[in-house]
């Protein structure tokens, strides 16, 4: 069911996700669209996400952007205090108890790990967004292992110091009962600074023509069951909950939205394996959690692997 | 007495087919053909073909089937005899050399309008090969319904004479061959009589099928079932059921079907393997831009750096139920029903093979009525005769084929 609307406000707007953002000329939202999008998403009772450029906006945009309730998710050259702050590279000065966005490559994670454990305890929440998946090699798996082993170990501390910790990649697993993630093109769709909709911001950039229609003659959106989890084979077979399960890098990968590549498989999967290290940890030293049930082992890195017991 | 069953197929589910459309040029210019690129440029060089080869044959880890059907088509595969002659040699001995697991276990399998079955090259290239060959000529029953659609490119003449007198030539050696006959708007009215032909020719099986295209006119479902009907009269009254089959008579077709039991794919797109001219790899030949009307090719990899695996997961974990839509899942005479992934991408609303083309939709059921036209009418004669126990237990478990 459609439940988020994001609103690009600009070609410049910031990224929060898989999808680079070309190199573009600025170009802000036509009033009337954004206006027509606030409507569209009241009448449809969506809850709007507004993604903001790096630059002030005009006050009648604030003005419209306030009438209706929202999430602002906001560059942090941008410097205002806000509900999602996407950083630009590695910054520790960030607002404390804020929730923020980090693109970073697999390297520079392994690299920086003190000055995440640094963010962790500041912050409310860190959504780490790797840009390298694609290149993800199975020779790489030791590697990304020991880091989320490292990252583990600080929240594991941060924990035992009373501070309640959020990192996407190791902590959203052990909350969850059900798959949690990208909704695009079912749960979500986005409105484009030229005034159409588009499954998610990744395919506006991609390709402008690419439209799941516009404000005038609504969403019509062709095989929507196919952003469907009940309709993608691998993913409904796949306990990898926190999976990010990007649509977009699953159509770039498989050249289909419902299918996701063996690197994106295997980075979740051991994800979600350093989740399972880390809940019996944290349980080591008290109730953690009591409600959830324990995630349990497996012998498997792509689900894929596994189908022809589920085919 | 013994009633035939269509179902046999060499190796079939253990098999891997690869594909090596060696030209896309064909002297006919058939006009149900879903091959909408034909032409005279793209021919296969040996370069191409002998690099196809070592990587297949270098990956044997990823190609971890029993057997293998080494495939040739077109076009008209025959157009390029020489090339094949040489792709097979070299097959032939590179198996050996590397003790490959495919080598006595492999098959050569040819498609062809039969035009040049006749020709010297192509006779020497079946004496060389015999025992590891398969071939099955096009002809599309009398001359009338043949020459309908199987004509010459140029001049726009029937080639049904020049075919049919390489019948005989081919049943003397593969007594056993089966032909492929293809079912369109205007070949309806011709359909019982040419299977009919088809039987008189010495052919004892015939595989018969709609096209999946959206061809299909009004009242064209009712026109099929009746000859259908004429057709299942024709060979249980002239006891043709006891050596000939057909197809389109199938005893496990027109039932409901579990959508968790019967939740596979029906067509074998992604674990066949197709290469083209330009040393592209595809996931079966309808994927290849020559076959596509309206979509891009669907490239899976290339001669220089493999397969991509990736590409090839949408089609290996491809089911029923996730390309099907409810009407479909909820369809009372579903089994049988099949489609063609190539076609289901070329005729879907997005770049996706998770669609499922319904145009033969009323084909099908149609189909389907006069298939329990043919079997209540044969068990009845047979119950008459006090023979029906006789056919339950000689009867085998026929399997609809795949693609």
């Amino acid at each position: 069911m459609l439940t988020y609307l994001i609103i690009l406000l600009d070609d410049t707007s910031v990224s929060f996700c898989h999808y680079p953002v070309p190199e573009k000329e600025r170009r802000l939202i036509a009033l009337d669209d954004l206006k027509a999008g606030v409507l569209f998403a009241m009448k449809e009772n969506l809850n709007v996400q507004f993604v903001y450029p790096d630059y002030e906006l005009p006050t009648a945009y604030t003005e419209i952007i306030d009438s209706i309730d929202h999430t602002d998710i906001v560059p942090k050259r941008l410097g205002v205090e806000t509900d999602v702050i996407v950083m630009k590279g590695w910054d520790d000065d960030v607002p404390e108890d804020c929730m923020c966005i980090l693109h970073t490559t697999r390297q520079q994670l392994a690299d920086n790990l003190q000055r995440v454990e640094t963010l962790l305890s500041k912050i409310s929440r860190l959504n780490i967004v790797l840009t390298d998946v694609e290149t993800f090699k199975d020779e790489d798996i030791d590697s990304y292992k020991k880091t989320l082993g490292s990252l583990s170990d600080s929240i594991v501390k941060l924990y035992q110091n009373g501070k309640n910790v959020q990192l996407n990649l190791l902590t959203d697993r052990m909350m969850l009962n059900k798959m949690n993630n990208c909704g695009a093109g079912n749960t979500s769709v986005t409105l484009a600074p030229n005034g159409k909709f588009y499954v998610c911001p990744a395919f506006y950039y991609d390709n402008e023509a690419d439209s799941i229609g516009d404000l005038k003659s609504g969403l019509d959106i062709k095989n929507k069951q196919l952003y469907q989890l009940d309709y993608a084979p691998i993913c409904s077979h796949c306990d990898a909950w926190q999976c990010k399960r990007c649509i977009w890098l699953n159509q770039k990968t498989t050249l289909e939205v419902n299918t996701p590549s063996h690197q994106q498989c295997v980075l979740a999967h051991i994800e979600r394996n350093a989740s399972r290290e880390l809940l019996n940890n944290i349980r080591d030293y008290g109730t953690f959690l009591p409600e959830q049930e324990e995630i349990c082992e497996i012998n498997y890195l792509d689900p894929f692997d596994n189908k022809d017991k589920w085919l | 007495m013994n009633i035939k069953d269509s179902s046999k197929a060499w190796q079939e589910g253990i098999a891997k087919s690869i594909t090596f459309i060696v030209t896309k040029d064909c002297q006919l210019a058939c006009k149900y053909c879903y091959l909408v690129g034909k032409n005279e440029k793209e021919r296969m060089t040996w370069e191409v073909a002998k690099k196809a080869i070592d990587y297949i044959l270098d990956c044997e880890e990823d190609f971890r089937e029993e057997s293998v059907v080494w495939d040739f088509i077109g076009g008209e595969p025959f157009l390029e005899i020489d090339l094949i002659d040489k792709i097979c040699d070299y097959l032939k001995i590179e198996m050996y050399r590397r003790d490959h697991h495919w080598f006595n276990s492999y098959r050569f399998s040819f498609s062809t309008n039969g035009i040049n079955y006749d020709s010297e090259k192509v006779q020497r290239f079946i004496q060389k090969n015999r025992e590891h060959l398969s071939i099955g000529i096009t002809i599309d029953g009398t001359e009338l319904k043949h020459d309908l659609n199987r004509v010459y490119k140029h001049s726009g003449a029937g080639s049904y004479k020049d075919v049919v007198r390489n019948i005989p030539l081919w049943l003397e050696q593969f007594s056993d061959a089966s032909t492929k006959v293809t079912i369109s708007s205007a070949d309806i009215p011709y359909i019982k009589e040419s299977v009919l032909h088809l039987y008189s020719l010495g052919i004892k099986e015939v595989n018969i099928n709609c096209v999946f295209e959206d061809v299909w006119r009004e009242g064209d479902d009712a026109l099929f079932e009746e000859q259908l009907v004429q057709l299942a009269d024709a060979i249980i009254d002239g006891d043709y059921y006891t050596d000939y089959t057909c197809s389109f008579f199938s005893e496990s077709i027109g039932k409901p079907m579990d959508p968790v039991r019967d939740n596979n794919n029906w067509c074998g797109a992604g674990r066949m393997l197709a290469v083209d001219a330009a040393g592209n790899f595809y996931p079966c030949t309808r994927f290849a831009g020559y076959s596509l009307r309206s979509k891009k090719p669907i490239i899976i990899g290339n001669i220089d750096d493999g397969i991509d695996s990736n590409k090839l997961r949408p089609f290996l974990t491809l089911n029923r139920m996730a390309q099907s839509s409810q009407e479909c899942i909820d369809c009372e005479v579903a089994s049988g029903c099949a489609w063609c992934q190539g076609e289901n991408y070329d005729a879907a609303d997005t770049n996706t093979v998770y669609q499922r083309a319904t145009a033969i939709c009323k084909m099908h059921k149609a189909r389907v009525r006069a298939n329990n036209y043919y079997w209540n009418k044969l068990f009845r004669k047979l119950e008459l005769a006090g023979r029906r126990d006789e056919y339950e237990k000689q009867k085998q478990k026929v399997k609809e084929p795949i693609c």
